[in-house]
């Protein structure tokens, strides 16, 4: 089972396209949310604040493509519902840890946009309609500069900034 | 059909405070987008848990909620149920919750066969209280309190609740979270006492084969195996693997589903109710007799 379902990709429009592209980024952005809540209640206050700038970006572009939705098609309800996404863009739960350091954070951002483009990689050959399309094409090439700008981060970043198991309990005799 | 319900709509302001990594966001998660597609409010459905980090999970919900006593969530959902059988009643808890300090109550649910949804979080180890042995914890494992590897075999949480005659028997892991939604939304949906065991995995007290990663690399869909689920023997076999192999999917589902104890409480309540009115005398007089 892929991380869409119920929607047939052959029969996506640009409106149906729009909703989902929305959606994706709410998704993330909702889960960035969550993880810089764990953090900051497990004492992890510098990706705390990482994940929430993640966030706001996630949020960004969504109000972005909202915009775009909202010029084209008005204000017509969403064809696709939340329930219907699985992670495309967001990080799983499994990635955050008490006292992860930056660098991990980093590695957590970039295996989401790499998960995000594979994602509009994979379904492209499949949408057949041309607007639709080329919003994907759009979309998965802005993954692709999405990357960049978090290896470029990441160049920065020192080595060995994870100290999560120097904080982890003791694992007594395991 | 109506528009269904958001996931969102069921969760909770109060934040999780489950260690970040912990499987069971994605058990909360799956379980908020289950109940969206079933599509029944929040003040129609009730929770009930015991003790553990699992059982948080009503506070985590903006359904009904009862953290309860450790052990005893099921009889207690019960007694929601019978008391409001039109509530949803989901039972949440850890395996140690469900299969040592509550142990003695899974049969006497079960054969009872109250319409209710059982969650089990199996994580094999007790992880609030710091990491000692649980029941569903594999022979040899090293813990605080097997620090020479226990001794003890496991239970077979599978093979528990086929053996006392569960009609709806699964197993999840987060690590499928498409799958693991799927499966909760048809155990809620099934007509008397279901059970899911969602492997669940410990971050800090939890061996490295127990991983989500461990387990997308394990894992096999018993649909992809040609599982038959109204084949309660072929689910009993493939149950004895439980701690070997990470089957996911439905084990079984009673075809024909024998009637429920809150709907036989209905019937007989309605049958009492069509005859005459029983004097204060009449029924003091039942029990003289007997």
């Amino acid at each position: 089972m892929g991380p869409i379902i119920g929607l047939d990709l052959e029969q996506l429009t640009l409106r149906n396209a729009l909703d989902l592209a929305i959606l994706i980024e709410e998704e993330a952005r909702d889960r960035y949310r969550e993880l810089a809540d764990q953090l900051a209640l497990h004492d992890t206050p510098e990706v705390a604040d990482f994940f929430a700038r993640m966030a706001r970006i996630e949020d960004r572009h969504r109000s972005e493509l909202f915009e775009r939705r909202r010029t084209l098609f008005g204000t017509t309800p969403s064809s696709v519902h939340r329930n219907q996404l699985f992670d495309v863009e967001a990080p799983g739960y499994e990635a955050a840890r008490a006292f992860m350091g930056v660098r991990q954070a980093l590695e957590t951002v970039l295996a989401a946009e790499v998960k995000a483009y594979r994602f509009f990689e994979e379904a492209l050959p499949r949408v057949m309609d041309p607007e639709a399309r080329a919003l994907f094409q759009e979309l998965r090439d802005e993954e692709v500069e999405h990357q960049a700008l978090v290896k470029t981060e990441l160049a920065r970043c020192p080595e060995k900034a994870d100290d999560s198991e120097a904080y982890a309990d003791d694992p007594v005799a395991q | 059909m109506s528009e269904p319900l958001a996931a969102g709509d069921f969760k909770s302001a109060l934040k999780p405070i489950w260690c970040p990594g912990c499987g069971d966001f994605g058990v909360v998660q799956a379980l908020y987008r289950a109940l969206g597609a079933i599509g029944r409010p929040p003040h129609e459905i009730a929770f009930i848990s015991g003790i553990g980090c699992s059982s948080r999970i009503p506070g985590y919900t903006t359904a009904y909620g009862f953290n309860s006593v450790h052990g005893r969530a099921l009889p207690i959902a019960q007694g929601v149920k019978l008391a409001n059988p039109d509530l949803l009643v989901i039972v949440a808890g850890g395996d140690g919750d469900g299969f040592s300090i509550g142990g003695g109550h899974v049969p006497h649910a079960i054969r009872r066969n109250v319409d209710l949804t059982y969650l089990v979080m199996d994580n094999q180890v007790y992880g609030l209280t710091k990491g000692q042995l649980s029941p569903t914890s594999p022979r040899g494992r090293q813990t605080v309190t097997s620090p020479d590897g226990s001794l003890e075999q496991p239970v077979n949480p599978l093979l528990t609740v086929l053996a006392y005659g569960a009609g709806f028997v699964a197993q999840a892991t987060p690590a499928d979270m498409p799958g693991m939604t799927a499966l909760i939304e048809e155990a809620i949906r099934y007509p008397g006492f279901s059970f899911v065991n969602i492997q669940s995995p410990c971050i800090t007290f939890g061996q490295e084969d127990q991983q989500l990663k461990a387990h997308k690399a394990r894992m096999k869909p018993l649909a992809s195996l040609g599982h038959n689920p109204a084949n309660q023997l072929a689910a009993l076999d493939l149950a004895r693997a439980y701690g070997m192999e990470l089957y996911t999917g439905v084990f079984y589902r009673n075809p024909d589903p024998p009637p429920t104890y809150d709907g036989l409480i209905r019937q007989r309540q309605a049958e009492l109710q069509r005859g005459e009115p029983r004097s204060r005398a009449k029924v003091l007089e039942t029990f003289r007799k007997s």
